[in-house]
């Protein structure tokens, strides 16, 4: 008797478990749909606006421009110089030991353009972006300015989502170019000090290492990024309800997953692209 | 051209049989309105009555599931975009907050329908948002942020917007909550003034008794869900159902309780 | 739709008819700054409006001005109630100079 009431609330709390992680996979599923919808969306007003006299504004690009990618240029920056210098340090005592400490000029180019160089670009506008984007359509779709925009005709999709792609998709390939400079020459300026090379030196080695697909795969991650950031932020945007306190979450959620799909998906690239 | 030609024949707005459900509960239940050209309806009910949740259907900010709502003989549930784009236009909305658009003064506000939905001269466009600023008493605070405005002159502002492309149907959502009683009185006299003026067609939704007697022309009673009553102002105040009499002097109603429901209501599934 | 131009005792009479609203007002406002700046008197004659929108308005509105810092005449002709409803609402009545009819426009016009 005991034995069988035990098995039943094993039972059920088991399908408690399994009844949870399966709304959770539903409801992720959802938000990769609605995701996959935005970005569809945005696409179609960005290339067929003109046609359809609901054009997605310069102005708003431009702006969005200069928030998401001239704004960040000093943090990102100051994080690629000094992950570059880091890895130098790293890298000299670390292959020093094998007597390899010649070969640190390649490892760092090598790993910055094809890694961390899109990495610091993604994750500081993910961070800095992710969370203003979230916030801002966050907080218009709790004022109800959202529901304004529809009754007004005009899609929030086109007003608001369409200009941040644009604008992620022409800022984020700058910066990771800006991010890759900034990594090899912070990487410089202390190999050049430890390993008593030339700047040129340095230089000549560090591009020798490098391929132009590598550069290509780099730009391509940025793209990729961009559009990962802009759909997270927009959607936990526009799914904001439950006034300040909603909203703040709202923005924390959409900096946590934008950062986590950004390396997820890094981790994806390099696994099929680095074989 | 085409707006007045198909206003003129039959109602503005019908709503027939709209239920509307979230999750298990029926918010609306077999609702059905008539707006008529011109005249002001007022849809009234307190908290939890589902008054917002019809508005939401009549603005098309939702589909419904079952029954149809039609706006100018249109059946929302089947327009395309582009026929949405057109009857937006005739629709100007006064959201509760305002729902300012609060990047943009209250200038750039006002002019946003028009410059998004019309190739007018500039010029034009910047006379016609100051025209409609004048008719809400706003004259020279375009340049203000809609943060820099009281809550009076946020709900006169966005009113402004509201009738900007001249709409042939103009919707409030609560006009006088959070107002003061004289604030408020002069938001009924405008917007009655703007009845007058434009001939548009008017729905409210409200909870204020005062303000729904001193505008409406007719006052749908929304209860639970349910259409309690339609009729003139008189009609209503004179009712001697005893459900509308209680939410006009809004006593709560005595709810006859039915044990076994009720416990179990309270003991659902508690383990 | 093109609005009729009349050349009258001096005056450039403009009749607007019918529907004046978003898709025409442009027209009009054309037509009647075309007519200022031609350095003409202009009258316009509304009583032929069935309905005149804000857009309608606001080119009256532009004409006026530019006529007033121009030194030139701008009146408006036979408004119809529907007309004058729209001028009352944001207290144009007051603002423009109005005429019951052409005739008494072409006497005190200018």
């Amino acid at each position: 008797m005991a034995c069988t009431v035990a098995a039943n609330v094993h039972a059920t709390s088991l399908r408690r478990v399994t009844e949870a992680v399966g709304r959770r996979f539903v409801a992720g599923v959802e938000d990769f749909g609605y995701g996959a919808a935005l970005l569809v969306e945005s696409l179609v007003w960005i290339v067929l606006g003109r046609w359809l006299n609901q054009r997605v504004r310069l102005h708003a690009i431009v702006e969005e421009m200069m928030s998401i990618g001239v704004r960040a240029i000093p943090v990102v920056a100051v994080l690629a110089f000094a992950n570059g210098a880091m890895m130098a340090m790293q890298g000299i005592y670390t292959l020093r030991e094998f007597g390899a400490e010649s070969r640190v000029v390649a490892g760092i180019a090598m790993s910055v353009v094809r890694e961390f160089g899109v990495l610091i670009a993604g994750i500081v506008v993910a961070a800095r972006s992710g969370s203003a984007i979230a916030a801002r359509i966050g907080t218009m779709q709790i004022s109800q300015e959202i529901d304004a925009l529809r009754v007004m005709g005009i899609s929030p999709v086109r007003y608001l989502v369409a200009p941040i792609l644009v604008a992620m998709l022409i800022m984020m390939p700058l910066l990771t170019v800006l991010s890759n400079s900034l990594a090899i020459l912070g990487g410089g300026a202390f190999s050049v000090m430890e390993l008593h090379i030339s700047p040129d030196t340095y230089l000549e080695r560090a591009l020798a290492a490098l391929a132009i697909q590598d550069l290509v795969q780099s730009l391509v991650k940025s793209l990729v990024f961009g559009v990962l950031v802009t759909l997270v932020a927009t959607s936990n945007g526009f799914s904001a309800a439950g006034g300040a306190e909603g909203l703040g979450r709202a923005t924390t959620r959409s900096v946590v997953l934008s950062i986590s799909a950004i390396v997820v998906a890094d981790m994806i690239f390099t696994f099929f692209l680095s074989r | 051209m085409s707006a007045c030609v198909e206003s003129a024949v039959g109602p503005v707005i019908e709503v027939e049989d709209l239920v509307a459900c979230y999750g298990n509960q029926r918010i609306l239940d077999r609702v059905s309105l008539t707006v008529r050209q011109g005249e002001i309806m007022v849809i009234m009910g307190g908290s939890g009555s589902g008054k917002s949740t019809l508005l939401r259907y009549l603005l098309g900010l939702r589909r419904p599931d079952s029954g149809a709502v039609r706006i100018f003989g249109k059946d929302i549930a089947r327009l395309s975009s582009a026929e949405w784009r057109e009857l937006r236009k005739k629709m100007g909305v006064s959201f509760q907050g305002g729902a300012l658009f609060s990047s943009m003064t209250v200038g750039d506000n006002v002019c946003m329908p028009l410059r998004e939905h019309t190739r007018l001269d500039e010029k034009t466009i910047r006379i016609m948002s100051r025209m409609k600023l004048e008719v809400v008493n706003l004259a020279g605070f375009e340049h203000l942020m809609p943060a820099q405005l009281s809550g009076g002159m946020i709900k006169r502002a966005a009113l402004a917007r509201a009738i900007v492309m001249d709409p042939s149907v103009l919707f409030f959502d609560e006009p006088s909550a959070g107002l003061d009683p004289v604030v408020a009185a002069d938001l009924d006299r405008l917007i009655l003034r703007i009845r007058d003026a434009l001939r548009v067609s008017i729905v409210v939704v409200t909870h204020e008794l005062e303000s729904a007697f001193a505008i409406a022309d007719r006052i749908a009673l929304l209860d639970h869900g349910r259409i309690l009553m339609v009729g003139s102002v008189d009609e209503v105040q004179r009712s001697d159902n005893q459900r509308v009499r209680n939410l006009l002097t809004r006593t709560s109603e005595e709810q006859v309780v039915d044990v076994e429901e009720y416990l179990c209501r309270l003991t659902e599934g508690v383990e | 739709m093109a609005f009729p131009v009349e050349d009258k005792h001096g005056f450039s009479v403009i009749t607007l008819k019918g529907e004046v609203d978003l898709k025409n007002s442009p027209d009009a406002r054309k037509v009647i700054l075309n007519n200022l700046k031609k350095r003409r008197h202009v009258l316009v004659d509304l009583s032929g409006v069935e309905y005149i929108d804000s857009s309608g308005v606001a080119s009256l509105v532009e004409g006026l001005q530019y006529a007033r810092s121009n030194d030139l005449g701008f009146s408006l002709v036979g408004v119809s109630e529907a007309a004058m409803n729209v001028l009352r609402l944001a207290r144009l009545d007051q603002v423009f100079r109005i005429y019951a009819s052409l005739e008494d426009g072409l006497h005190g016009g200018g």
